[in-house]
């Protein structure tokens, strides 16, 4: 049950209470609370929000229809000089709409107290702390910095975001990196609306909803006031006490585990018309993707592709199907460059971006489909969300952010993914490796596509070493890297000069010198094992102590430190795909001396095997053979194995340092 | 007719000419071999044409012609440009070309991007810039970028760098100035020497240079790299800076017409400001207690919050302004400081520097605009006290590794001086540690320590007493990476900004420290201070190396050893000598159990050749291994 954590990540308790929470007002900052020294929960904090209350609530325009507004106050506490950054505010806003008015969003209210002399001294923001600036030309930010603040500060902000965008809220935040003492979330939502209400995170958030009658005046196109009468739908959120959210190593997206609230529109179900379905359930989801020109349309389109098809696959030979994915993906890989825009939508069109070699996610991969649907092969897109957009749980469009895609055969599937110019059939980039993606078919149906392996990627070094009798080390060594192993080499080296290369190696390896170096497999042929070769010398791998020789066994493999060093762990721990260490040592050791003793042989392992580490050694007369193997066989785990992990890799740690020691005959 | 047909075939073939050399712009074949090793892109022309036509007005043209051959040389092309309210782009484009040298793309401006200038602390700013998004779709490519811009900006006349950035060779490197007679052009050129760079004209009015066949230059750590790569600057005795004409004959007058026409006016505050700082300093007569009052006050009203408006990049916010908002940038904050000192009637100056951990210089024969930070200077008898505005915890008059020891221009109301700030002394940037631990029967450790730091070092710790308990862990397991399974038990810091001392105090057991096998047991006896940052061997140095600032670390640490065993190996004592430092650690037996481990490590400030860096290199790794000096006992 390695996946249990997520679930309880997600569990959306819906705990009916009263909602007479505590009655926050801005404007009522008490004497008590710009007197605190320390927030009394965590002494350590720089900051906390006291209390933050959104609110979004609809006005009713008679040409624009039904307007969102996205309401946010705010109080701040600022106890250390750490914390003055809380007195900036960054907002950005959409301006980047086709066919609704850009987003607008105004600040009031903003003001910061101070105790001085005992009583409380008010400082008002006025316009020259409030900038707005263009980011680009979808996107606004104003920014804020509040006047006088210092330590003990306590910092008061309303803001507004008015929004035709009614498909989507801003998120909501319920934890930051501070403490949050108080925070409630409100939504008047007309009949009309129907949202989907997305709680994340480890928070116990209390929530309630009622249906009241509401009537909302407007002017008409006469300019005469009119109403409009209906029922809404009002939700309210609670969460007391919010602890910061604190940073852990090995953790795929630290977002993932903050708690915040989303709303999506689920249908719309305006008076006198059908009932309209946005997002529901999977099929749902994936047919209003499908059914966009962007998608569905742009994967209709292949006759453009036939002249350069011909060319690359000649109908008359007989290639088996095998071949031809390999022959079409290498082609797709090799002619089209990410422009680094990620997304399922194609921008320019498939056709466009084909004739200029360019192309954003869904643009280069959907020319793979494409091609490989005019070679006879069938493929089909596959919606993912990366690493960095966090993990698609609950069905809705904006979880996913990539698209992939995937080849069936023998009841198998092979994914592909042409953006990276180093993966290969079934070899994602690693961002991509991020709980399941969505295969889509023609007819909208989807089934969910397990992306993250379950082959081990490997890394075999051999190496055969001899000592000599002042301590010198000498000897050749192998590598060889597959699969993810090798993709990541391939990434971070492909590009970097052989003579830096080589002077980082050397120095990563506590300073021996390489000579002789090869490598086989670098940018060629993608789909095979990386192979590297050098002859190395040093004189930093054996300690002579009194008349004897001691030598790590793993030499500059040896691990040095426990990244696992916190006591208490709540994410789980992220290693991306499963993987295979194996060190194959032959030393020889220098006439004159003999062995005192070699690290035994051991094996150790986590719960369900996860971690599997061992070592095997013997000698016989000068030689000594250890080999060494480290498993991994998850790419995630949860934070329930945390402290057998810690000291896994404490027990593996202290065997890797235990010597080999040769003494003087 | 028949004239005309001739005409047209005339011209086509004229056409067809001109499309003949355009196919044949930068082929790759013509590189020499020598520029391509080690070289990510090729910089084929950079060539710079600046127009000065007078004090309020210069054209800037540039055409850069890169050859990339590789993701890692797509940093080298370089197109962009920055614009503002004086400053505005009127040409950009640029022209992607294969390597045969035919034209595959042309890129107007309207496919540049045009984005706002904020970066990293800077809350706002009006400036944008202009910049190519390009994504290649085959390698090796030339890129042929163009730009024209205009300013009236004269204060600042772009440098010349021949070479810009590691890994990328340079074929041609050409400046063309012209610039009237009668606005006093100067120029200073810097680490031309080793470098193929002729000058071809230099007129009261012309002024051109060539570069020709840099090769492609490796990344070489403790370097800097001011003093290796070949630059020249400009300037003009008469320019204008955002609408504000000015001179810079000499520092005096430039100091003055910065005193004059920037700083004048911007030192208000409202009367109740003023009474509260006369009330807030009483009787004190001494100026530097006085000002230690005062810094402390500011410390703890403001905030630094970077905000670049208009003329706001170069002139101070209001002081008056700064007191209500309580934040502003280095130049409001130091503004503002000055003006409440001016009320307890202490003098201080503005300071223009380059502040930067890697020490600067303001170019002290080369009247400018110059810096990147504001510091404040208060007079003492015959120095200066420097206070760093922008900081809430610095101690009064501390400068750390930010604006220590380097060329400064202090801006006073009767003109500008350059002044050399506070320089800290190699034996002055103390790390004095003082301990003990003892190592039980089952090489289990527990221990505790003092560790003070002063000087240039109390900036590397100081910090620690404001971070999270997260960093301290992350902090201290990172210092003694050496100790495994390191457990801190209870941590406390005194931080004396008085005499600016920072000291720890740490309490610390690790299980199995000492490697206990059979009836051995072995353990590294330096155990608080390994010296870890190694230094990398670097193949075939080419450049001469610096340490920027020395230091002394001295420990003294007592050492329990477990009953019931004898020490069968006890390394000897060690010492080291070079014009790099000196290293010595010594071991005293007090008795069968008790020893005393003492080491000192002092290191030395200075410049050093290329072939010095490998000595340097040996010299720290014998202290390395020494460091790593281990004991065995065995059971009795």
């Amino acid at each position: 049950m390695k996946n249990r954590f997520l679930i309880t990540a997600v569990l959306f308790c819906l705990v009916i209470f009263n909602s007479n929470s505590q009655d926050f007002r801005l404007g009522k900052v008490s004497i008590e609370e710009l007197k605190e020294k320390n927030h009394p929960k965590d002494s350590s904090a720089v900051a906390a929000i006291l209390c933050k209350k959104g609110k979004t609530y609809f006005d009713y325009d008679f040409k624009k229809g039904f307007v969102a507004n996205h309401e946010i106050q705010i109080r701040i506490k600022i106890y250390k000089k750490e914390g003055l950054d809380w007195a900036n505010f960054e907002v950005p806003y959409y301006v980047g709409y086709q066919n609704l008015s850009d987003e607008m969003v105004r600040f009031s209210d903003g003001i910061t107290y101070n105790i001085e002399n005992g009583s409380i001294v008010k400082t008002k923001l006025n316009s020259e702390g409030t900038f707005k600036e263009n980011v680009n030309e979808n996107w606004k930010k104003a920014t804020i910095a509040m006047p006088a603040v210092r330590v003990g500060s306590v910092i008061e902000l309303k803001y507004t975001i008015k929004s035709e965008n009614l498909t989507k809220f801003p998120v909501f935040q319920i934890q930051y990196s501070v403490p949050v003492n108080h925070v409630e979330f409100c939504s008047e939502i007309p009949e009309y609306f129907i949202y989907k209400q997305l709680l994340t995170g480890y928070v116990d958030v209390k929530s309630d909803s009622k249906l009241e009658q509401t009537s909302k005046t407007f002017d008409n196109e006469y300019r005469q006031t009119s109403s409009i009468n209906y029922q809404q739908i009002k939700s309210t959120f609670v969460a007391d006490d919010v602890p910061q959210l604190e940073k852990e190593s090995y953790v795929d997206n630290i977002n993932n585990y903050r708690s915040s609230l989303q709303y999506e529109l689920e249908t719309t179900r305006y008076p006198n018309q059908p009932v309209k379905d946005y997002s529901q359930t999977w099929d749902g989801v994936v047919k209003t993707i499908y059914e966009d020109k962007d998608f569905g349309k742009e994967l209709q389109e292949r006759l453009y592709l036939l002249d350069d098809l011909k060319k690359i696959i000649n109908s008359n030979e007989n290639i088996s199907d095998f071949d031809k994915i390999n022959i079409v993906f290498k082609f797709m890989q090799s002619k089209m460059n990410w422009n680094g825009e990620y997304g399922y939508y194609t921008e320019k069109g498939v056709k466009k971006a084909y004739l200029e070699q360019t192309g954003n996610v869904a643009e280069i991969n959907f020319n793979l489909i494409n091609m490989l649907n005019l070679a006879g092969i069938s493929a089909y897109p596959v919606l993912v969300s990366t690493r960095e957009h966090g993990i698609p749980v609950f069905p809705n469009r904006a979880v996913f952010n990539y698209t992939i895609a995937a080849v069936e055969m023998n009841e198998e599937k092979i994914l592909l993914d042409a953006v990276n110019k180093y993966t290969a059939p079934n070899i994602l980039p690693l961002s991509v490796l991020n709980w399941k993606g969505r295969l889509v078919r023609q007819d909208g149906t989807s089934e969910e596509i397990n992306l993250v392996p379950n082959k081990a990627s490997k890394q075999h070094h051999n190496l055969s070493v001899a000592v000599a009798k002042n301590g010198y080390i000498s000897g050749k060594y192998l590598v060889q890297k597959t699969d993810y192993e090798a993709l990541i080499f391939r990434e971070r080296e492909a590009n970097v000069q052989k003579e830096n290369y080589l002077e980082k190696k050397e120095n990563e390896f506590n300073g021996i010198e390489i000579n002789d170096y090869t490598i086989e497999n670098k940018g060629t042929d993608l789909s095979k094992a990386v192979v590297e070769k050098f002859t190395f010398a040093s004189n930093n791998h054996c300690e002579m102590v009194g008349g004897k020789m001691f030598i790590n066994p793993l030499l500059f493999f040896t691990m040095e430190k426990n990244p696992f060093v916190q006591e208490k762990r709540k994410m789980p721990i992220y290693f991306g795909y499963p993987r295979q260490e194996k060190y194959n040592f032959n030393f020889e050791i220098p006439e004159g001396y003999q062995v005192e003793s070699i690290p035994k042989a051991m094996r150790i392992a986590t719960d369900d095997k996860m971690l599997v580490f061992s070592v095997n050694s013997l000698f016989s007369g000068n030689n000594i053979q250890i080999s060494v193997t480290k498993e991994i066989n998850t790419g995630m785990a949860s934070a329930d194995f945390y402290d057998g992990l810690k000291e896994f890799y404490q027990k593996m740690i202290e065997k890797q340092h235990e010597k080999i020691v040769l003494k003087k005959i | 007719m028949k004239i005309k047909k001739i005409q047209l075939a005339i011209i086509l073939m004229f056409f067809a000419l001109q499309l003949q050399a355009q196919n044949n712009e930068y082929p790759l074949t013509l590189i020499a071999d020598s520029l391509k090793e080690n070289a990510n892109a090729i910089v084929r022309l950079y060539q710079i044409d600046v127009a000065i036509s007078s004090q309020r007005s210069m054209n800037i043209k540039t055409k850069r012609v890169v050859s990339v051959f590789n993701e890692s040389g797509l940093s080298a092309i370089d197109a962009f440009e920055n614009y503002d309210k004086t400053t505005s782009v009127k040409n950009i484009e640029a022209r992607i070309i294969n390597a045969f040298g035919n034209e595959i793309k042309r890129i107007r401006r309207k496919e540049f991007k045009d984005v706002s200038a904020i970066s990293g602390s800077t809350l706002f700013s009006d400036s944008r810039y202009i910049y190519l998004d390009y994504t290649p779709t085959q390698y090796p490519f030339t890129i042929i970028y163009e730009s024209e811009v205009e300013t009236s900006n004269t204060a600042f006349i772009p440098s010349w760098f021949p070479v810009q950035d590691y890994l990328v060779g340079v074929e041609q490197s050409i400046l063309n100035v012209m610039h009237p007679n009668n606005l006093g052009f100067k120029k200073k050129e810097f680490n031309f020497s080793g470098f193929n760079i002729q000058k071809e004209t230099d007129t009261d009015t012309q002024l051109s240079y060539k570069a020709t066949g840099i090769l492609a230059q490796r990344q070489e750590p403790y370097c800097n790299v001011s003093a290796i790569f070949p630059k020249l600057i400009m300037g003009l005795e008469y320019f204008n800076l955002e609408g504000e004409d000015g001179t810079a004959k000499s520092w005096k007058e430039f100091g003055k017409w910065y005193y004059d026409e920037i700083l004048t006016g911007t030192t208000q505050l409202s009367p109740e400001t003023v009474s509260k700082i006369k009330a807030l300093v009483g009787s004190e007569i001494d100026p530097i207690a006085k000002a230690k009052m005062i810094y402390d006050y500011v410390q703890k009203k403001s905030r630094y919050v970077s905000i670049q408006v208009g003329i706001g990049g170069w002139k101070p916010m209001l002081a008056n302004d700064v007191d209500r908002l309580g934040y502003g940038d280095c130049k409001a904050l130091t503004n503002y400081t000055r003006s409440l000192l001016d009320i307890v009637g202490v003098p201080s100056y503005n300071t223009i520097l380059y502040g930067d951990t890697h020490k600067r210089d303001i170019v002290s024969d080369f009247v400018s605009m110059q810096g990147n930070h504001m510091i404040l200077a208060i007079p003492t008898e015959n120095d200066y006290v420097w206070l760093e505005c922008t900081s809430q915890d610095d101690p009064f008059g501390y400068q750390g590794k930010f604006t220590d020891d380097r060329a400064v221009l202090v801006i006073k109301p009767t003109g500008g001086e350059i002044v050399h700030t506070k320089i800290y002394d190699d034996k002055t940037n103390l790390q004095n540690s003082k301990g003990g631990y003892s190592i039980d029967e089952k090489g289990n450790f527990s221990g505790n320590i003092n560790i003070a730091s002063e000087g240039s070092q109390y900036s590397n710790k100081a910090n620690l007493e404001n971070s999270q308990p997260i960093e301290r862990e992350t902090h201290y397991k990172e210092y003694w990476s050496n100790i495994n399974n390191l457990k801190l038990n209870k941590i406390t810091f005194s931080n004396d900004k008085e005499k600016v001392v920072f000291v720890e105090k740490v309490d610390l057991n690790a299980f199995n420290y000492a490697t206990v096998s059979g009836t051995k047991m072995i353990f590294t006896l330096n155990a608080y201070n390994q010296f870890a940052a190694s230094v990398k061997r670097i193949r075939n140095r080419k450049n001469p190396f610096e340490i920027e600032r020395g230091y002394v670390d001295i420990d003294e640490v007592e050492v329990v050893l477990p009953l019931n065993y004898t020490i069968e190996f006890l390394p000897s004592n060690f010492e080291l000598n070079s014009k790099f430092g000196d290293y010595k650690t010594e071991i005293i037996k007090k008795d069968a159990t008790h020893l005393v481990y003492k080491r000192t490590l002092s290191v030395n400030k200075g410049s050093y050749s290329n072939t010095d860096y490998d000595q340097y290199r040996l010299f720290m790794e014998q202290v390395s291994r020494n460091d790593n000096a281990k004991i065995i006992l065995t059971k009795n």
